[in-house]
């Protein structure tokens, strides 16, 4: 399989040329490729036909991760390869190493970008759950009318839509993806259950919690991702958690049965919606214990 | 439509002019004239046989334009033992008899001469996590696994 003709590649050098590259373009004709792991499948397959390309890869500044005391910016174009290898996001960000370490397979890995999964959104993409999971927020970057550079904020909740949607415009880069410096005693853990090793997730679940001193959770954020709806909070797990902590097996078996019958889970040539329910169940709570473990700090 | 490349491929200058839609693995085997990666599944990006090297690391020809890899540097197969001399991943797939037809070969090396550079000494279970993104559907893998165990260590002394 081969693209459909392509009119115009650009590799700018600096965000300036990206942003001016972008905003001439009418909505749909120029799209960016970063890693282009999901674009190259999408674009052979002929599900877009961009007229023009946007190449990521020469920008500087956006693919790697800071660390600052106030928060974590993982620059858009980080490598899945670069996340699965940082050992800092340990404890309250492992979900992302979990998730990182598991895409796809390590050829994929040295190409795949954090944002360039989180723009592609897809229903069975680990990231996208995951970030919701860390309650990250998406910077984005366009020029106003003056050409000038401006950035925005968005909460990750409201950056994704559905499958293959999110909230950027067709001018905006995304810049980061950041992350509030981390919290003491919380953690986060990250699974999928896939036909294969590695493969897209029927079902991956992403569990965020802080803990108090005595290990009972004070606040809990759980995602689950392979829903035809896109990636999701479920919001009955999260608030049945509270108040819990490791021991208390039953009640986080209960959160996920829970967040099982609240999500809209779909039958597909993968799985019925009794086998994702009981996949959310059992992929959760395994989750939630090794959050729990990593927030309270025991391997 | 038309785009100018300029690539260093196993260490020598190619500059091109290639359709924006071709794709590197198209270059590597039609343009340059290097056969030695394979195309398999062509599409999905699921078998592998296409790895090369960019810039040192495994990534899949066919899930990449030729004009991505532009101002940047290409090993493949071909590029693998440039002295003439087999690599060491090479022998012991030799010796272990790690390959029937051979289709998958140059795309799995390719990854494990990478992985190896990686982590020079691996487990079984890593060697194997290693490969998912190579499809052999010969060997079953068990001599492929105990080729790469044994080139690894070869590797190491």
């Amino acid at each position: 399989m081969y693209p459909a003709t392509i009119d115009h590649y650009l590799a700018p050098k600096t965000l300036q040329q990206a942003l001016e590259a972008l905003s001439l373009q009418h909505d749909g004709d120029a799209m960016c490729i970063a890693g282009g792991m999901s674009l190259m499948q999408a674009m052979k397959s002929r599900l877009v036909r961009p007229k023009t390309l946007v190449d990521l890869q020469h920008l500087p500044g956006i693919n790697s991760i800071q660390f600052s005391p106030d928060a974590i910016a993982i620059g858009a174009m980080t490598r899945y390869a670069a996340i699965a290898r940082e050992t800092r996001l340990h404890g309250a960000y492992e979900a992302l190493n979990d998730a990182a370490r598991h895409v796809g397979d390590r050829q994929v890995r040295n190409r795949g970008t954090l944002g360039g999964s989180l723009c592609w959104n897809y229903f069975a993409a680990c990231c996208p759950a995951t970030c919701l999971a860390l309650g990250a927020e998406i910077e984005l970057a366009s020029l106003d009318e003056k050409k000038s550079q401006r950035t925005r904020r968005i909460a990750i909740g409201d950056f994704l839509k559905g499958p293959l949607e999110t909230a950027r415009r067709s001018d905006e880069l995304m810049l980061s993806i950041r992350l509030p410096a981390p919290p003491r005693n919380a953690g986060s853990a990250y699974k999928k259950w896939g036909l294969v090793t590695d493969a897209f997730p029927v079902v991956g679940v992403a569990v965020y919690v802080e803990v108090n001193a005595s290990g009972a959770c004070t606040a809990a954020r759980v995602a689950v991702c392979g829903l035809v709806s896109g990636p999701k909070r479920a919001g009955s797990a999260e608030k049945a958690l509270v108040g819990k902590s490791a021991k208390d097996q039953g009640a986080i078996a209960a959160a996920f049965q829970a967040a099982a019958r609240e999500l809209d889970v779909q039958a597909d040539m993968w799985a019925s919606p009794d086998y994702r329910r009981m996949l959310i169940q059992e992929l959760g709570s395994e989750v939630a214990h090794t959050a729990f473990q990593r927030a309270t700090g025991r391997k | 439509m038309q785009q100018s490349v300029s690539v260093e491929i196993n260490g020598i200058r190619y500059d091109e002019q290639v359709p924006i839609r071709m794709l590197l693995v198209d270059f590597l085997r039609d343009t340059v004239g290097l056969t030695g990666t394979h195309v398999g599944c062509t599409f999905e990006g699921v078998c592998g046989a296409c790895t090369v090297h960019l810039d040192g690391e495994a990534v899949k020809s066919c899930m990449m334009l030729a004009v991505q890899a532009n101002g940047r540097a290409i090993t493949t197969i071909e590029g693998l033992a440039p002295k003439g001399e087999l690599h060491a991943l090479q022998k012991a797939f030799t010796a272990r008899h790690a390959l029937q037809c051979g289709f998958c070969t140059a795309g799995i090396l390719m990854n494990a001469a990478e992985f190896l550079k990686e982590n020079p000494d691996p487990t079984d279970d890593e060697i194997r996590h290693a490969l998912v993104g190579n499809l052999c559907r010969c060997t079953g893998y068990s001599h492929i696994v105990e080729a790469i165990r044994d080139a690894a260590v070869e590797m190491r002394k």
